[in-house]
């Protein structure tokens, strides 16, 4: 998020990056643990850099040639000092053009890390937002927190889309949202909710075919919890679901480990799902909560 | 003993929690629009129009043809999408 509105909110750094560049943005989670030809190429390069025990995070920017030769490792923040360090870096690599490298085949693909969205089932684009309750700040990082609207997307299966189009909402599905997709991921990674952690749970498709929810969440420790009410609509074709909206009101109070800076107390979250159409590269990024474990995710 | 202790710990915090009036919204049909359309995605924001690849092999294979340098953004949590 912070990225997204200041390093890449930076004119010259996104013309750079769209003309001198081949971007490609990656949850390097996946990468440095790939058994795989993509893994291999992806710890090549890494591990030229400071961040080079696959065991721990790789997070940061950098820049490499075809070869895998590391030009730039850099985990700052500060968009123009980024900028500056491109710069060079495009500097080095004409100076130093790697020569006669081939595109690199993929002999192997490693299973657990290279998922697909469920085949003849959906995917919904969820987004959520804090919408009051942040002290106001004039820190310009913490800004961009308190206003950022969080990504992330919900993996229907088969099975489930087609009960969906029947008139009933699966009870796996709705388990699969509360845990998953009912946290407060606008400031870095959230923790995910226990099956414990649920202490009420209905999602019904109404005899109007209207969706209507109600959840309570609270984790083990009582320091995080969420009590919402869902309201949504969906349109069937064919036996195939067209169009789908979903909205999760309600008051959250917490944070995890790598979402500190929450409002104190209670504060109203908002969080929205609405069926991807494919136009979005996003839109295949697999659910965070499905990470090295797509079988339970969907369980 | 401890486990009590923690189990009345989790009530009192569940009656607190209860008792105190909700923040959020009434959630109407109106309200429900405002917020999908709140919570949208800035299609004109800067960061999409870089044409970012998810596939490391992709990428290397488009910087052979293209004699370019490749810019990994690796991230805890996807970068286009976790977050």
């Amino acid at each position: 998020m912070l990225d997204r509105e200041s390093t890449f909110a930076v004119p010259e750094t996104v013309r750079l990056l769209q003309s001198k560049f081949i971007p490609v943005a990656l949850d390097q989670a996946y990468q440095r643990r790939q058994k795989d030809t993509e893994g291999d190429f992806y710890r090549k390069i890494a591990s030229q850099g400071p961040r080079n025990n696959f065991n721990g995070t790789t997070q940061g920017f950098y820049i490499a040639d075809a070869a895998g030769r590391l030009l730039l490792y850099n985990n700052n923040r500060d968009p123009q000092k980024l900028l500056r360090l491109i710069k060079k870096s495009l500097t080095d690599f004409g100076e130093n053009p790697p020569q006669g490298i081939l595109p690199i085949e993929p002999e192997k693909l490693d299973p657990r890390w290279n998922v697909s969205p469920p085949e003849g089932g959906l995917v919904l684009r969820v987004r959520a937002k804090i919408l009051d309750g942040y002290k106001e700040t004039k820190n310009e990082f913490q800004n961009i927190f308190q206003c950022a609207v969080s990504r992330d997307n919900l993996w229907v299966t088969k099975e489930e889309h087609e009960k969906i189009g029947q008139g009933e909402f699966p009870a796996k599905l709705a388990q699969r949202i509360a845990r998953f997709h009912l946290v407060d991921n606008t400031r870095g990674e959230p923790p995910m909710w226990d099956s414990t952690d649920i202490r009420e749970l209905k999602i019904e498709i109404t005899d109007k075919g209207e969706i209507r929810g109600e959840v309570n969440l609270l984790n083990r420790k009582a320091d995080r919890g969420y009590e919402a009410k869902l309201q949504g609509k969906f349109e069937v074709k064919n036996g195939k679901v067209v169009a789908m909206e979903l909205v999760c009101l309600g008051d959250f109070f917490g944070e995890g480990r790598y979402t500190k800076g929450a409002p104190e107390g209670k504060f109203p979250l908002a969080i929205t799902f609405k069926l991807a159409d494919g136009t979005d590269i996003a839109d295949r990024v697999p659910p965070q909560g499905s990470r090295g474990w797509l079988n339970g995710y969907l369980q | 003993m401890r486990y009590s202790l923690s189990a009345f710990l989790t009530l009192l915090t569940v009656l607190a929690w209860g008792s105190q009036p909700s923040l959020a919204q009434d959630l109407s049909a109106s309200k429900c629009q405002a917020l999908l359309s709140e919570l949208d995605a800035d299609k004109n924001a800067l960061w999409r129009s870089i044409p970012w690849k998810t596939n490391l092999l992709a990428a290397q294979k488009s910087a052979v043809e293209t004699s370019k340098p490749i810019f990994i953004w690796a991230m805890d949590g996807h970068p286009l999408g976790c977050t």
